[in-house]
């Protein structure tokens, strides 16, 4: 009796389930422009984060609209958890979407998702964030600025800045992220047997202005104020580091130059008032892009693993005037 | 002078049974570590420009301000053998709706007042909302507190429409940057906030009552103790001083970044209730103790900064100082060491004597 009753009880949910879906999709239609049926994507995205993400996400949300054909479905994760994001990418493949874009804030622990994803026949293309270890028979594309190339444009501009060599120290983001790595790795390629600098060393500040600026404060203290240059791995950092040289009794953009990545309105208003010195965008709005691949890959197309988005650097308070009235983050 | 010697090593032995006495050495021993690697590392200045003091140990006085708020919360909460995890996701409620006012209020003083009774409300009112669901509904604080933990976050970002807002206000900007008397005004305010929670439950009952309910609810009914009562006012105040807390953490960038403000600072407010003494058992507890634990965390931290220990390596550095406290404060390795010592020396009388909590 009690098996039966239970396969009964299991059915009536897999149907309540199955309705519930049902009416979500038909919902999803009802909503869709006339021409044909609308591609549905999912979208796992890291959430609130900094003005760089809202100004990305906001604008892949902006590009696949249903006027364009898609039903985007945005899913968040919850406090850059990347448990919630698993969560998210699981749940889109059992419902069968037809392709998701993920932008993973761990880059490591994806295979095993991305296998099933495989499987189901779902493509999956990476928005700016990328895997560990890459491997790129697991996803159709990846669309990012290259991290690599834009921390090396720092590190250019700071050996042309100092051409007598000076110390400088290192804000980065939270240990193990793939662009942590690749700011890193760029700004330390750069660097390398530049015997003028000398490294003072690296520190997290897990992309908080808050964090930045006490860490910032300590170091300027065990280092006897003698810093010439901070290189901060995204804008909110470097403009809490800005207040710490402030609060020191420095001046920031004169006794401490402050680089920084990403290019947000704030850092822009910074570079323009001599507080920053150099900001090099990273340009979050590739949507455009994006669109083209996703078209690409559903009509069964082949497209490079690596799509390369265009970034350009603000090296003085003019360029950030002149960039400044249409910044859209 | 020999009463004077008898008095002195009394007191210190009062002192070493304090709870809070091994968190103390750890805070030494990091400052001394510090020193080692820079014998000037204690040395405080005075800036004649903005009339402050300045050193490594101000820094870290300042540190240890929001820190010290949510711990003194969690400790009276602990005590009733609950527990806050909300405090850090009201943090980043308290910074955002101060910061959302500011951003639009503009730079007066009265809007500064504003935003601080705005954010001590809230923080006050969600507290409450934690009391209902324990007190009345009856679920479990860890549940209760976990739910208002992850609300708490989202609704920070309802509050902020999902970004980090930034404001200008001197006034504002002034509690957690400005000096007083060369001191910094955060950890004045944290200082008198901690006098006065301590003040106010040593000196009238209210923390014998709490510590009832924490050992023994039946008993403390049969007593006649009105448990809903002090669970309102214990998860009401952890509430408000997480919102001081909040206020503290984004007046001193005057942004609030509602993904990392308070991010699991209640971990190190739990860590600093432990280090402090209070068991999470309920009961007896040390406000006294939670500061201290406080002020080694950021110190902590900052040696972390200071030493220049990779960021990497950072989370392994502190879990391995807290557990060598930890392990430093446990009765049974203390009784080990006592049996290792009574085999080699014959033992004077060293009765464990319960210290009164301060």
């Amino acid at each position: 009796m009690n098996p039966t009753r239970r396969t009964i009880l299991g059915a009536s949910a897999a149907g309540l389930v199955a309705a519930a879906l049902a009416a979500c999709s038909s919902g999803a239609e009802g909503g869709g422009a006339g021409s044909g049926d609308p591609v549905t994507i999912g979208f796992v995205a890291v959430g609130p984060e900094g003005a760089w993400r809202q100004a990305n996400e906001q604008n892949i949300q902006d590009t696949f609209t249903e006027d364009a054909g898609y039903t985007l479905k945005y899913a968040p994760a919850t406090n850059l958890d990347q448990k919630s994001q698993i969560d998210a990418f699981t749940s889109f493949i059992d419902e069968g979407v037809d392709l998701i874009l993920l932008s993973a804030t761990e880059g490591s622990g994806w295979e095993e998702s991305l296998g099933r994803a495989q499987e189901a026949e779902i493509p999956v293309i990476l928005i700016d964030r990328g895997i560990e270890p890459d491997d790129t028979e697991l996803y159709a594309t990846r669309l990012a600025p290259d991290n690599v190339a834009v921390s090396t444009s720092v590190a250019e501009w700071a050996k042309s800045t100092f051409p007598d060599g000076a110390k400088y120290f290192v804000l980065e983001g939270p240990a193990g992220v793939s662009v942590v790595n690749e700011r890193n790795e760029g700004w330390a390629q750069a660097m390398e047997g530049e015997s003028a600098f000398t490294d003072l060393g690296s520190q997290t500040a897990n992309w908080s202005t808050e964090e930045a600026k006490s860490v910032f404060e300590t170091v300027l203290k065990s280092n006897g104020n003698d810093v010439q240059l901070v290189f901060a791995q995204n804008d909110e950092m470097g403009l809490g580091a800005a207040q710490a040289v402030q609060e020191a009794g420095l001046t920031p953009g004169e006794d401490v130059k402050i680089a920084t990545i990403d290019g947000t309105q704030a850092a822009l208003e910074a570079l323009s008032e001599g507080t920053l010195s150099f900001v090099a965008e990273y340009n979050p709005l590739f949507g455009e892009q994006a669109l083209e691949a996703v078209g690409t890959v559903l009509e069964g197309g082949e497209v490079e693993p690596y799509i390369q988005i265009e970034s350009t650097t603000f090296d003085s308070p003019e360029a950030a005037d002149e960039a400044l009235p249409d910044r859209k983050y | 002078m020999s009463t004077d010697a008898t008095s002195r090593t009394s007191m210190l032995r009062t002192l070493l049974h304090r709870p809070y006495f091994w968190g103390l050495i750890a805070i030494a021993l990091l400052l001394a570590v510090n020193s080692l690697k820079d014998p000037s590392y204690l040395a405080i200045g005075y800036n004649a420009n903005t009339g402050s003091l300045v050193g490594n140990v101000i820094d870290i006085l300042r540190a240890a301000a929001p820190i010290a708020m949510i711990s003194v919360g969690m400790c009276l909460v602990i005590a009733t053998a609950g527990i806050d995890l909300s405090v850090g996701s009201l943090m980043a409620v308290a910074g955002a709706v101060s910061m959302e006012l500011l951003a639009s209020a503009g730079g007066s003083a009265g809007a500064a007042l504003a935003a601080l009774g705005l954010a001590l409300l809230l923080g006050a009112v969600l507290g409450a909302v934690n009391a209902v669901l324990i007190s009345v509904v009856g679920l479990q604080p860890f549940i209760s507190t976990l739910v208002m933990m992850l609300a708490g976050r989202g609704l920070a970002k309802v509050i902020t429409g999902g970004q980090n807002t930034a404001a200008s206000n001197e006034t504002f900007r002034w509690i957690a940057n400005g000096y007083v008397l060369g001191l910094p005004v955060v950890f004045l305010l944290a200082v008198l906030i901690v006098i006065a929670v301590g003040l106010l439950v040593r000196r009238s009952a209210l923390g014998l009552m709490i510590e009832a309910i924490g050992m023994d609810p039946r008993a403390a009914r049969l007593a006649g103790v009105n448990r809903r009562g002090l669970l309102f006012a214990v998860y009401i105040a952890s509430g408000a001083l997480a919102a001081v807390a909040g206020i503290f953490a984004s007046a001193s960038v005057m942004t609030v970044d509602v993904s990392n403000t308070g991010y699991q600072l209640e971990m190190d407010a739990i860590l600093a209730v432990v280090i402090g003494g209070t068991s999470l058992a309920g009961g007896k507890f040390n406000i006294t103790g939670a500061a201290i634990g406080a002020l080694l965390i950021a110190t902590l931290d900052k040696t972390v900064v200071f030493l220049g220990i990779s960021s990497s390596a950072t989370p392994a550095f502190k879990a391995i100082v807290i557990i060598a406290l930890c392990l430093l404060q446990s009765q049974r390795v203390r009784d080990l060491f006592r049996a290792r010592r009574a085999k080699t020396a014959p033992v004077t009388s060293d009765a464990p004597k319960e210290a009164v909590a301060a």
